[in-house]
């Protein structure tokens, strides 16, 4: 029971209403006497005098205006459905890396898809299911069908990826869900009971929890080092409440560098420390301890080549131009740097060309170089590489990826920064907030005919790099630089990220579980992919091969036995009861009634009124 | 409105006939003198007497003296007037129930009598009586003698207005701090109070030698109970008092004998201290209450 439109239930004040000429008619009069020494020896009142008189005629109005308002208010009760009519059912499952957690003889999307097929046995004939996952996004695996073998195909072709169930694609995917009459989800952990509440507004939500295990290790990340300088590092977590051996190995290449086994203990987080490697290249670390989740137990880094790699710094302020250097050797103490004024530097025509220039607020096209990034590129007519710069702000923000719910980059104000127009065949890496609010970009890399090319839009004076209170500002430089003297045939990216892949044919793509895929290459001959399994992706294109290796760590959701707290986790259950309850049965409205019951106690009033006229001999009521 | 009938030039025809009934035996010193016997002072001569050591020479009637050849002493009969005060209740219980108007009928009886006393160009004043927060609120007006500014009362007599408590005693204690010559004083009350009060503030007057009449006044609505039958609601008006009671004939039979024993005990300590008493009940007896039951009661000749 209860009311579609409560807010009317202001017309009750007609009630209060009713009462208060009730009693003001039934009031006893208050008379002033000059003393009541006169009214000493008068009798008292009787004390079985009514306060309320029963008077028919009042509590007939009563039952008027209670019924009136109760139907303005919408008044309905929850009965059950009405047979004959199949529901629609969808089934919601979380996909994330968790998901994929071994437990006993399978994991925990093996559970889930067992409970679903259950529901779809119990279910009466007629219903219809829809298959719906979510991670990173929501998707529809199957649209709405009867078909129960279709059905049973598409649970079987549930996958977990190896990233993290956001929050927001849970939320799309019971958006997705919202035509259906029950609503299904599958997941390794209860979400917010706001969530809830939201999609059992509309749908009976029933919540299924998988998975009681916590047994697993990851490897939080990995350091190479400096091969030759500095030792790499890599850092292994368990999650298990329990302690737990850990045995990993470090690969370079196909030789092992290094293999050792520890005891952590329980949540514990360790650092061991390799090398210094002898030589650049990939750097694979593997934990060789059977666990729960395999995804975050390899994880790939390159390791700089121990060439000397030239790189040539070009800027009118010579305190940027130290800033850089030291940024650049800091990433690869190899770097040959070599810094000068654009004003007077002369490029040789027979010159070996760089394999990184990097120029600040100039630009030089004599330059020969491998890869270039123009820091504050110039607002000259003559644009670099196809970059324009369209006015300049005097400040400018980082805006942080709303879409990301881990802590990136925070709103950052930055010094001056340029409005620059990118080419199409560059990828934005980050935005900026402009002074309309709109998106401006911020930094982007791409690759031309010439090779790879990075532009950041904001100026790096007065040390702005170096400032303990810029970090985002470095991190997002760092990172440009290391992308722009990667080796071109190996990317290691993160699971989930968009991976941008050159190509100058259809490429044909084998993924880190076998399996083969083509994709076809864009009109500036790009391929792109988006790694959802960790591991080795590999494209082949024109006789070209290019290795990309995606790396997964998230700590929540590697985190098996990060249960929320009882009494978290008791609103999402009592949430997903209290909607499974409302739901379970169809709100059935009762205005008719209620509007019959007022017209007929009326109708009462009314021969009462007439019969009370008759025994006063009066003609009219 | 009842007290502006006391300045009808017609009502005030019917009283010209009257006289205030002051007896003027009452003298400050022991036994029965009558007022104004004080030596020395007055023009008529009253009476002779034998001069003795100390007398005021002033006095002496030398004409004797050469006659009889013995020092005499001419007495005189003293100018004096008895002082007349009409001390009319002014508390909340006087102004209920609306429709009885007792208020003004005290204050019509009280300046009627104060018309009376100007007969005789007696000094007469009006006062009213009322506890306001604790507090004896006294007014009166100045003492007038002759009918001429008699119309010098009718300002204070049409602004009284009903409030407060009654506090009879308290009021003949602010009467008496004035320490004015005893007189005559008219009390005009309805007596709604306790009646240890009504007899200790009697007694105080009659001991300060005052000359004291009392006029006990009532509503016919209050003094008959004629109230509509039904369950009421009553307050009292000076206390605030609430109390609950079911009006009908027991009741209205009780609250009569209620009013009649209370006038029969007023009644009572007067008669005890050899006080004056007059019933004033019901405010449309003003003319033959003031024409017949007065004189019959001997408070006016």
């Amino acid at each position: 029971m209860g009311f579609l439109n409560p807010n009317n239930f202001i017309y009750g004040l007609s009630l209060a209403l009713l009462v208060l000429i009730y009693l003001r008619s039934r009031s006893r009069p208050t008379i002033e006497v000059s003393s009541l020494m006169l009214f000493d020896d008068a009798p008292a009142p009787v004390a079985s005098v009514r306060n309320v008189r029963i008077d028919p005629l009042f509590w007939l109005e009563m039952l008027t205006l209670a019924a009136l308002t109760f139907a303005i208010a919408g008044l309905y009760i929850m009965r059950p459905p009405s047979p004959g009519h199949g529901r629609s059912h969808a089934l919601v499952f979380d996909l994330g890396a968790a998901m994929s957690a071994r437990e006993g003889s399978g994991t925990r999307i093996d559970q889930a898809r067992q409970q679903a097929k259950q529901i779809i046995d119990q279910a009466p004939i007629g219903d219809e299911f829809s298959v719906i996952g979510y991670a990173l996004e929501a998707q529809v695996r199957h649209p709405q069908t009867a078909n129960l073998v279709d059905l049973r195909k598409a649970l079987d072709e549930l996958v977990p990826m190896a990233v993290p169930a956001r929050t927001t694609a849970l939320r799309a995917a019971l958006i997705r869900a919202r035509g259906a009459s029950v609503i299904d989800l599958f997941a390794d952990r209860p979400p917010a009971p706001a969530i809830l509440a939201d999609a059992g507004s509309t749908s009976r939500v029933n919540f299924h929890l998988v998975g009681a295990g916590d047994l697993n290790l990851a490897i939080v990340s990995l350091d190479p080092g400096i091969p030759g300088s500095t030792r790499g590092r890599v850092v292994i977590r368990n999650f298990s409440a329990r302690p737990h051996p850990a045995e990993f190995a470090i690969d370079l290449g196909d030789s092992e560098q290094f293999h050792q086994t520890m005891m952590l203990a329980p949540r514990e987080q360790v650092v061991a420390f390799f090398g210094p490697l002898k030589t650049g290249g990939l750097l694979h670390a593997r934990i060789l301890t059977p666990d729960a989740i395999d995804a975050d137990n390899s994880r790939y880094a390159l390791a700089p080549s121990g060439r000397a790699a030239q790189v040539l710094v070009l800027s009118p302020d010579a305190a940027v131009r130290d800033d850089i250097a030291r940024v650049l050797l800091a990433i690869n103490a190899n770097f040959q740097i070599v810094t000068a004024d654009p004003a007077k530097y002369v490029a040789q025509s027979d010159a070996k060309p760089f394999d990184l220039v990097i120029m600040h607020d100039c630009y030089v096209p004599a330059v020969k170089a491998a890869s270039t990034l123009f820091i504050y590129p110039p607002s000259a007519a003559k644009s670099p590489q196809g970059i324009s710069v369209n006015g300049t702000l005097a400040s400018a923000d980082i805006r942080p990826d709303a879409t990301d719910e881990s802590p990136g980059l925070e709103s950052l104000t930055l010094g001056a920064t340029r409005v620059v127009a990118v080419p199409e065949w560059m990828d934005l890496i980050a935005t900026a907030t402009g002074p309309s609010h709109s998106s401006i970009p911020l930094a982007a890399i791409g690759r031309a005919a010439g090779g790879p090319v990075g532009v950041i839009a904001f100026d790096v004076r007065d040390h702005l790099l170096l400032a303990p209170d810029h970090l985002d500002a470095l991190v997002l430089t760092v990172d440009m630089i290391k992308q722009l003297t990667a080796p071109r045939d190996i990317l290691i990216v993160s699971t989930g990220a968009d991976v941008s892949v050159p190509a100058t044919a259809t490429a044909k793509v084998t993924q880190p579980d076998g399996s083969i895929r083509t994709v076809t290459p864009d009109k500036w001959g790009r391929v792109r992919i988006r790694p959802m399994q960790a591991g080795r992706y590999t494209l082949e294109s024109g006789g070209q091969t290019t290795q990309v290796l995606a790396n997964y760590y998230d700590a929540d959701e590697s985190d098996l036995g990060a249960k929320p707290p009882p009494e978290a986790s008791a609103p999402a259950e009592k949430a997903a009861a209290e909607s499974s309850a409302q739901s379970a049965r169809q709100a059935q409205p009762l205005v008719f009634i209620l509007i019959a019951l007022a017209l007929l106690a009326l109708l009462i009033e009314s021969a009462m009124l007439i019969g009370h006229a008759g025994r006063w001999r009066m003609r009219h009521v | 409105m009842l007290e502006t009938r006391a300045f009808e030039p017609e009502f005030l025809r019917k009283l010209d006939r009257l006289v205030l009934g002051i007896k003027r035996a009452r003298t400050v010193r022991t036994g029965q003198r009558a007022l104004g016997r004080v030596q020395g002072l007055g023009i008529e001569p009253e009476n002779f007497k034998e001069y003795a050591p100390g007398d005021d020479l002033r006095f002496l009637d030398w004409n004797a003296f050469a006659r009889l050849d013995e020092l005499m002493l001419r007495t005189y009969r003293a100018d004096r007037q008895v002082e007349v005060t009409a001390l009319v209740d002014a508390s909340a219980s006087m102004g209920l129930p609306q429709r009885d108007d007792k208020l003004g009928l005290a204050l019509a009886i009280g300046a009627s009598l104060a018309y009376i006393g100007m007969a005789d160009n007696d000094a007469v004043r009006i006062g009213a009586f009322a506890m306001h927060r604790g507090s004896m609120k006294l007014e009166a007006t100045p003492f007038h003698r002759r009918r001429e500014s008699y119309l010098n009362f009718k300002p204070f007599v049409t602004s009284v207005r009903a409030g407060g408590d009654t506090r009879l005693g308290a009021a003949v204690d602010e009467l008496l701090l004035q320490r004015r010559p005893a007189g005559t004083i008219v009390v005009i009350s309805d007596f709604l109070v306790n009646e240890i009060d009504i007899e200790d503030a009697l007694k105080r007057l009659v001991a300060a030698r005052h000359d004291v009449k009392v006029i006990h006044v009532m509503g016919e609505q209050e003094s008959t109970a004629a109230y509509p039958p039904g369950l009421y609601r009553i307050r009292d008006a000076e206390t605030g008092e609430v109390r609950e009671t079911m009006l009908g004939p027991t009741t209205v039979a009780a609250l009569r004998r209620k009013v009649e024993k209370m006038a029969t005990r007023v009644r009572e300590i007067c008669t005890a201290h050899a006080i004056a008493y007059a019933q004033a009940f019901g405010a449309g007896n003003l003319e033959t209450f003031m024409e017949r039951e007065l004189p019959l009661l001997g408070i006016v000749r």
